[in-house]
């Protein structure tokens, strides 16, 4: 019986610690967004003081090689530029979207970065609740009084790689891996093709999807089988650690090349694979987006990013492109830039 | 009353040497444990909105969760709960997108009627395939798992595409919200009526306690006349149907469209809570809940504190860890004794 | 179209057969260890995260991929002690524990890399193992090119076949070790030591699932990222079940799956109209027709699943 008491206690003690902790955490948020509350006050007297908070969500991780990697290091160099904090979340599901976003505008982040078109109904929904946190959304098409919407042309995209794609086989054959089927990525093998068409009309265009953005043994699969069935000679992608498995198939061959994305591969890291990048500058985007937030003007705009702003560019290329090529490839690009390329 | 005492006490006693495990790792890695608690308790209770999130992200769990509860009552392993769950609002969007000259209510009956059936359905294949052809229901369910994820994938990037957006059209009708400051909707309430019918059928029919008994002893069972495979097919189509059920609940409440990574890891969540809620309906319930305080704190405790993702995870996974750890040694015969001597009446567990 | 029957088509399609089965063969054979003793792992796909970070680590660090390859062996242990310490010890739930490890590996997998390597625009290379050709039986004709040109771990994965077939049904060691999963208490009333033998099944599925994960980033491909396993452990725990619990049904199993999937993917890229996902459920959709069509009535190791308790009566 006495027993019975001393584990009832002891159950009542452990909820009652429970509850405390929630109690507590009151008090101590209090104290602990004290400094934050200051700076509220600050900042309507003196703007230029406040920090300002930039967070970030990622459904993927953001140390993937890829798109993951690209975004985070984007938000990271604008917010050095602009001086803004920063935080992320990664590894999200779907259901987490919306939640996630949630929290960070509770503690008060000024600004939410959302790289990707999955992203529009979970930062519709709580840009709606929130009209004081501002939103960045990657690839979308929404404008509103808090929501921005950066776009990278993806056509232009495609466009590049698939012209150098076509100006380097020797095969006519080239590949594209995708990971999901997402919009823009449909966009860029359509371009891919046509560019690729376009300087060389032989060519034959192999495409493949992953379903991961992850799975690097299967990009290395696709890729192999590729080479080996369809003599395959330069690839591109846009599948994240998927590419870079595919490009360790490529190294196993000689002369099979891979076009990079979206950051400068060869820039980074020495390749015998890789013979450019296209480069898409998410950075100078989110740059522009953080000004306005500074400002007070943001919403109701989109961004795009293309070859004339400089936010789409092309990267460093191998000594396996020879000059000749080069040349026409940068004619090429001029003319992409112009519009000219190819007319709808 | 006094087995139900240390079954609070003990998962209670678990959860707390994990987050003590879980501060340890915190201050490793420099960051401040008290904060970071601090955070997980704020985000899972100290709003009405967060405890609202609370419960939305405990309706799927609690679905999934009796889906396999049912299933194991009667000693088949449901492993497709996640497929199950995926198909229901596979068959919901699709009715509720399509379905011409009917709204409001009447529809999202329709609708999810329609999702429990379709979550019945493609529960039954494994129950069918385990009764006529002997396959062990795990592997099947498993490979159906990925086949209704790749068909939903089909539909939300093909047929049922909207605009320039691998997802689907949102659904016309919406479960309401029950209170204005929240997003809480109607689903935690059919959930917590399902539960009551469940609990009420398995412990208080004669229906139910032949499935449990089935789910004890196949074979005395089968010598006591019972159609086991009856009722191991039956409890398939039900589980399933439950999950399904679910998978409709939550498009209809929380998600409103497919898009990839709908419904991800639900199947196996349910298992895990299923089982450490000791396969009782309630149970299922209580776990369910705290796996959603984990995750919703969880999400605030990563915000605020700005520790990586990958840190809350494995506080989740030790909090699982140690709930079971704690519950299974106090289920040991050993301890059972200590337990039997220090309290008049022992109870048996089964197993 | 015309090249699908073209003899380098089809070779080329067994060699990636091989390769894409390698790592579900190690792993199902781990899993079949495991559930042989009656212990029930579906925590495969989190030991196998693990076991790709730490072969990756120690082999990007020494340059040697088989010391990587060791690595994710004893990595795969020690994660798996966490299961066999519940699961045997406190007589847990066996599939709760497995869950647990599918959350607590990949996770703690994800935290070390970003530590170590924090976050770069390009995934990190390591060495990749080197293919070694078996000298003779490589020059045979298609056949040479597509089962003796591969990496050591290759040939172990295969010869681990025949082996645990001879020690399960010819050793008596092997047949104690079948007691345990069958009739845990006639065995230790025959003098087996149940609660031993069942850790020792833990070490070696830690071990083999450790090496199936380091498998894949050392010499499968020669980067980590998470996400990498990609599921590959539930499917060897689906081929554990369709191979009959019997070490040549496994390997037709991770073959089956390993020819299907190359198939798919070549599929893919001859048909680039077709939705990708369509053609994505051929490897699991002809597991399905394959076990429908020839149906198992074996049942697995009969105490598969069950806790054991030695003071129990």
């Amino acid at each position: 019986m006495s027993k019975k008491i001393i584990s009832l206690i002891l159950t009542i003690v452990m909820f009652a610690t429970i509850l405390v902790g929630c109690a507590s955490s009151n008090s101590t948020s209090t104290t602990g967004s004290t400094s934050q509350v200051e700076s509220d006050d600050v900042s309507e007297s003196e703007t230029e003081d406040k920090t300002y908070k930039v967070a970030m969500i990622l459904d993927s991780s953001i140390s993937d090689g890829g798109w993951g990697a690209a975004c985070y290091n984007a938000m990271i160099t604008a917010a050095e530029k602009c001086g803004f904090e920063t935080q992320y979340t990664d590894n999200l599901t779907t259901a987490d979207f919306a939640p996630t976003m949630r929290s960070y505008a509770d503690m008060g982040f000024d600004l939410i970065f959302a790289p990707g078109n999955q992203y529009t109904d979970a930062v519709k929904e709580v840009a709606a609740d929130y009209p004081n946190v501002y939103f960045a959304l990657l690839n979308g098409t929404v404008e509103t009084d808090n929501i921005v919407s950066l776009l990278p042309d993806a056509q232009q995209i495609g466009y590049m790689a698939g012209a150098l794609a076509g100006l380097m086989s020797k095969t006519n054959s080239i590949g594209f891996i995708g990971g999901m089927e997402l919009d823009t990525t449909k966009i860029k093998l359509e371009s891919y093709e046509k560019a690729a068409k376009a300087v060389n009309s032989n060519i034959q265009v192999y495409s493949a999807y992953a379903g991961s953005f992850s799975d690097s043994a299967k990009g290395k699969e696709i890729a192999d089988s590729m080479v080996t069935m369809n003599d395959v000679d330069v690839m591109f992608g846009d599948a994240s650690a998927v590419d870079s498995g595919a490009r360790e198939a490529l190294s196993n061959y000689e002369n099979r090349y891979d076009i990079g994305q979206p950051s400068d591969l060869l820039a980074i890291q020495e390749s015998d694979v890789v013979i450019g990048s296209v480069v898409t500058d998410n950075a100078a985007m989110l740059e522009i987006c953080m000004e306005d937030v500074k400002k007070g003007t943001y919403g109701n705009k989109t961004i795009y990013g293309d070859l004339s702003n400089g936010a789409i560019s092309v990267g460093t290329f191998s000594d396996d492109v020879p000059e000749d090529i080069k040349e026409k490839y940068l004619e090429i690009v001029e003319q992409i830039k112009e519009g000219t390329f190819i007319e709808e | 009353m006094k087995n139900m005492l240390i079954k609070i006490f003990v998962p209670v006693i678990s959860v707390l040497c994990s987050f003590i495990i879980g501060a340890i790792l915190i201050t490793i890695i420099g960051g401040n444990p008290m904060e970071a608690y601090t955070y997980l308790f704020k985000g899972a209770f100290c709003t009405p909105a967060n405890i609202g999130e609370t419960v939305i992200k405990a309706v799927p769990l609690i679905f999934t969760g009796l889906a396999a509860t049912f299933a194991y009552k009667c000693g088949v392993f449901n492993l497709g709960g996640e497929g199950q769950f995926v198909m229901g609002a596979v068959v919901s969007i699709w009715i509720s997108t399509t379905l011409k000259g009917i709204t409001g209510i009447p529809l999202i009956i329709i609708s999810l009627t329609l999702g429990t059936i379709a979550g019945g359905i493609w529960g039954a294949i494994p129950g069918i395939l385990k009764i006529t052809r002997g396959l062990n229901e795990i592997i099947v369910s498993i490979m159906l798992n990925y086949v209704a994820i790749l068909f939903m994938g089909y539909l939300y990037t093909g047929p049922l595409r909207e605009g320039n957006v691998p997802q689907t059209a949102s659904v016309p009708v919406k479960l309401g919200r029950i209170f204005s400051q929240s997003r809480v909707h109607y689903g935690i309430v059919i959930a917590l009526i399902l539960t009551l019918i469940i609990y009420y059928f398995l412990f208080y029919t004669s229906k139910g306690f032949k499935l449990r008994a089935v789910g004890l002893n196949q074979i005395a069972s089968q010598f006591n006349g019972l159609p086991v495979k009856k009722f191991m097919l039956f409890s398939f189509i039900i589980s399933g149907a439950i999950a399904g059920l679910g998978g409709s609940v939550e498009l209809h409440g929380t998600q409103f469209r497919l898009m990839s990574g709908f419904g991800q890891g639900y199947g196996f969540d349910g298992v895990a809570i299923a089982l450490i809620g000791q396969l009782n309906p309630i149970g299922t319930v209580l776990v369910a809940y705290l796996f959603a305080i984990l995750r919703t704190g969880a999400t605030t405790m990563q915000v605020g504190s700005g520790m990586p993702t990958s840190v809350i995870d494995i506080i989740q996974a030790l909090v699982i860890v140690f709930a079971v750890a704690g519950s299974a040694f106090i289920n040991l015969p050993k301890i059972r004794q200590f337990f039997s001597n220090v309290f008049s009446k022992p109870r048996k567990e089964p197993l | 179209m015309e090249t699908v029957f073209d003899i380098i088509f089809i070779q080329e399609l067994l060699l990636s057969t091989v390769r894409m089965a390698t790592p579900i063969l190690i792993v199902a054979l781990a899993e079949l260890y495991s559930e042989r003793a009656g212990l029930v792992n579906i925590g495969l796909d989190g030991i196998m995260t693990f076991g790709a970070l730490s072969g990756f680590l120690i082999c990007y660090i020494t340059g040697n991929p088989y010391l990587g390859i060791l690595a994710g062996a004893i990595s795969g242990i020690l994660i798996n002690m966490i299961y066999a310490f519940c699961t045997i010890h406190l007589g847990a739930e066996q599939i709760v524990y497995g869950m647990a490890i599918n959350i607590f590996a990949p996770a703690l997998a994800s935290f070390i890399y970003k530590i170590y390597f924090g976050i770069s625009s390009t995934l990190v290379q390591a060495t990749l193992m080197k293919t070694v050709p078996i000298p003779i039986l490589n020059k045979i004709p298609v056949l040479g090119v597509v089962f003796f040109n591969h990496t050591p771990i290759v040939y172990i994965a295969y010869l681990l076949v025949p082996l645990t077939y001879v020690f399960f049904s010819k050793t008596k060691l092997g047949l104690n070790y079948k007691a345990i999963g069958e009739f845990p208490k006639a065995a230790e009333s025959m003098g087996i030591n149940v609660m031993l033998n069942k850790y020792i099944a833990c070490i070696i599925c830690g071990i083999l699932a450790g090496i199936g994960g380091a498998y894949l980033t050392t010499a499968y491909i020669s980067t980590y990222s998470d996400g990498v396993v990609a599921g590959r452990g539930f499917i060897a725990l689906s081929a554990v079940i369709f191979g009959r619990w019997m070490p040549g049904g496994v390997l037709l199993a991770a073959l089956l799956f390993g020819f299907t999937d190359a198939l798919q993917l070549r599929l893919q890229v001859m048909s680039s109209g077709t939705p990708y996902q369509l053609l994505a459920m051929i490897p699991y959709l002809s597991t399905l027709f394959v076990l429908a069509f020839f149906g198992i009535k074996k049942a697995g190791p009969k105490a598969n699943g069950k806790p054991y308790f030695r003071e129990e009566r």
